[in-house]
């Protein structure tokens, strides 16, 4: 009767190992010594994320794809999504392990002297690394799940450390606590819509696995209410994910409440796991119904790239100003989604890859420009910065560029390749509406460095933090690498076509 | 073979009987959950719905998912929500304010839209295989059944679900509990404390509240020997949830001293 379930616990070992070492932290969290809990800590995660990656070297010509009993793919894809979402997750974990953005003691009330006696006596929340070794679990499994229950589950594992990481922000608190229960709130309402999606999807075929669906779907029996309306639902709940328009109300909120380092994760990480779902989704399961779908997504890709560059001009904040231009980037992102080839599939990798580490550089310089108060993410106070530290605001104004996709930036490379491979396929309309948008977009990037190196400082209040050397290392890879990658974009786009096959 | 879904999803009678007159009823209290103003009303009508769809598991052949719907959410779930209620208390109701102008009747027109577009698609939609009803998977037990999927086909999804539960106890830990700053005043600090104080006469402990047969005391300052109130003799969690009577009604005489020595 009962079989004992075969798991390939070698393909698993790298989402295993993560996991053990979110538990392991949880287990420190409670045992050890709070003084020396920060660097137990750290050790523990940084350890975790390397042997991880040391696993996923070795697996990464396994021969064997499916693992724990058919709910998890290990393809060539996953394997290059995983290694980026840890390279990702260490980068962002040497920002974040700079404890000062964060609130001393969640539980105290914002402005009441328990917070006060806390600050002052240099108490941290260490439960961070924990609930960031979850997420970058769960991000992980999002990319290979290989049915819905499994993706359902991943989808929560790697929300719910972010909502909680969203509100523990030490300055301006209570926008930080408003910018977690909406991502709350808002994230809870997808997962319902994903949800109902999923059970129409198991209604047409009577199973939970992907491939079955995608069997079911191109079988072509009765007609494809069911499966139109599971597809539409099951988008919602990736789409919000990604933020595309209309789903991206969360987006501004949320990146500007949440503590910097934070912002820098969720804004590189989650968008490579949503993507890694969404390709797998519309790649394996729904591509036999392409023409479909085709137009319901052109539109969302083609309004979520023209509404993030419009909106983004009109912003007075940094970090707002980043969150429309990720919206943006999620837009031309989608249209890799549309192109359904290899190159298109081989192209947003590449996009996903190197958006993820210059977003990471650009959120990492934020946090390092400060006045008494804080980090300054007005822009009005940036005007003069070229002047005061030549250096960070040319490395910012570089990252500025590659976002706008101007050559010899791997932000150009990446929008040409996604492009090109759209264009392949005859999407013409969405190819043309990137490439205005992409103009527009450059139109505020280029006005922000126009302020940090022509306009004229009104106030000398703001000042450049010297970078610790976690964050010097963390800012520095990323910079070099948007660098490197723009003048030798064949070191990656190598990689990223042998390893853009997706298996069912 | 190809039927419309409706036909696929029809059920014999007992049960649609049962499915006619319950399901009304639940959507009726789904709606009114939204329509009364008062949180606990709501509650119960969560409760209700909550109920009906447990019978509705149970009528479908899945028992074990009907008691489970009963056990945890009527039983655990909403008893928490009762407990919220309780601490946020009971005549506190939702502020109505709309930030956004004409966001209601937006809400209303988009849901009504798309309820009704799922409605009429859902009726025409089309199904090439028969339901199968729950006698299949029953086989070897309902119970069993389940137990045997759980540790089998989706024993990974199972096993990861407890990284959820791990971060929500830690997220609620790390929102909720504070590690004390300070250090916790003992007994003998604070009989120190009292000793040390300026005034000698509380060293002995605070006074009880007043004792007046016309009232329940706790809320009624105690009264000193010249007839004024004493302060002191009130908690101050009442005092701070302004659950204070005034004590003038309750005093014989008006002292002139009084106001100093509290």
């Amino acid at each position: 009767m009962l079989t004992t379930p075969s798991f390939e616990y070698l393909l698993l070992s790298p989402m295993l190992i993560i996991l053990a070492a979110a538990v392991i932290g949880v287990l420190a969290e409670a045992f050890l010594d709070r003084n020396h809990l920060p660097v137990i800590q750290l050790f523990i995660s940084v350890g975790a994320i390397l042997l991880a990656l040391i696993q996923i070297y070795r697996i990464k010509s396994s021969s064997s794809t499916s693992a724990a009993i058919g709910s998890v793919v290990i393809d060539k894809a996953t394997i290059y999504l995983q290694g980026t979402i840890l390279i990702i997750g260490l980068l962002a974990l040497l920002l974040i392990s700079d404890q000062e953005q964060f609130v001393a003691q969640a539980s105290a009330i914002p402005g009441s002297r328990e917070e006060q006696e806390s600050t002052s006596k240099g108490s941290i929340q260490t439960e961070i690394y924990p609930l960031l070794s979850f997420a970058l679990a769960g991000m992980m499994l999002f990319t290979c799940a290989s049915d819905l229950i499994t993706l359902f589950v991943a989808l929560e594992v790697f929300s719910l450390p972010l909502y909680l990481l969203a509100g523990l922000s030490r300055r301006r608190r209570l926008l930080s606590q408003e910018a977690a229960l909406k991502y709350f709130l808002l994230g809870a309402y997808s997962s319902a819509f994903f949800l109902f999606g999923a059970a129409f999807l198991y209604g047409i075929s009577g199973s939970v696995y992907l491939v079955d669906i995608s069997s079911a779907v191109s079988g072509g029996y009765g007609n494809d209410v069911f499966v139109l309306i599971g597809l539409i639902f099951i988008s919602v709940g990736l789409l919000f994910k990604i933020s595309a328009v209309p789903f991206h109300a969360w987006t501004p909120d949320v990146y500007q409440g949440a503590p910097t380092s934070v912002t820098a994760f969720m804004a590189a990480a989650t968008k490579v796991a949503a993507f890694g779902a969404i390709l797998r989704i519309f790649y394996v399961v729904f591509s036999p119904i392409a023409n479909q779908w085709r137009p319901i997504i052109s539109v969302i890709a083609i309004i979520t790239m023209v509404f993030g560059s419009a909106v983004a001009i009109a912003q007075r904040d940094v970090k707002r100003m980043l969150a429309y231009s990720s919206i943006a980037h999620a837009g031309f992102i989608l249209t890799a989604v549309l192109a359904l080839n290899k190159s298109g599939l081989s192209a947003a990798l590449f996009y996903l890859t190197t958006y993820g580490l210059s977003t990471l550089a650009a959120f990492g310089i934020i946090t390092l420009i400060r006045d008494a108060t804080g980090e300054v993410t007005d822009l009005n106070k940036w005007a003069g910065l070229g002047k005061k530290s030549p250096l960070i605001a040319g490395s910012f104004a570089f990252l500025l560029l590659s976002f706008a996709g101007i050559p010899l930036t791997s932000g150009f490379i990446g929008k040409f390749a996604i492009f090109s491979a759209a264009y392949e396929t005859g999407n013409i309309a969405v190819v043309v509406f990137g490439v205005l948008s992409s103009a527009l977009a450059a139109f505020f990037y280029i006005r922000v460095i126009l302020l940090m190196f022509v306009a004229q400082s009104q106030n000398d209040s703001i000042s450049i933090a010297i970078p610790s050397v976690k964050s010097r290392i963390a800012i520095g890879a990323t910079t070099a690498a948007t660098v490197i990658l723009g003048l030798f974009p064949s070191l990656l786009l190598n990689i990223t076509q042998s390893f853009s096959i997706f298996i069912k | 073979m190809i039927r419309t879904a409706l036909e696929v999803g029809m059920t014999k009678s007992p049960e649609a009987i049962l499915f006619w007159v319950l399901a009304p009823l639940s959507v009726l209290a789904a709606i009114g959950m939204l329509l009364v103003k008062k949180a606990v009303h709501s509650a119960l009508l969560l409760a209700w719905v909550m109920i009906s769809l447990a019978i509705f598991y149970i009528a479908q052949e899945a028992l074990f998912l009907g008691i489970v719907q009963i056990v945890v959410y009527t039983g655990a779930v909403m008893m928490l929500f009762l407990f919220i209620l309780m601490l946020v208390g009971v005549d506190s109701a939702d502020s109505l304010l709309e930030n956004i102008k004409y966001l209601r009747p937006i809400a209303v027109t988009a849901a009504i839209g798309i309820g009704g577009l799922l409605v009429s698609l859902i009726g025409r939609a089309t199904i090439s295989h028969n339901a199968y009803g729950l006698s299949i998977a029953n086989q070897n037990g309902n119970v069993q059944g389940l137990a045997q999927l759980l540790f089998t086909k989706y024993v990974w999804a199972f096993e990861v679900i407890s990284a959820l539960l791990i971060t929500a106890a830690l997220g609620a830990m790390v929102l909720a509990h504070s590690n004390k700053v300070r250090s916790k005043f003992s007994q003998r600090d604070l009989s120190a404390a009292r000793f040390r104080g300026k005034k000698l006469a509380e060293a002995a402990g605070l006074p009880g509240p007043g004792v007046y047969a016309l009232h329940n005391a706790v809320d009624v300052p105690a009264r000193l020997p010249d007839g004024s109130a004493a302060a002191t003799s009130i908690s101050r969690v009442l005092e701070a949830r302004g659950d204070v009577l005034e004590s003038k009604q309750f005093e014989l005489q008006q002292s002139e001293d009084e106001s100093s020595d509290k």
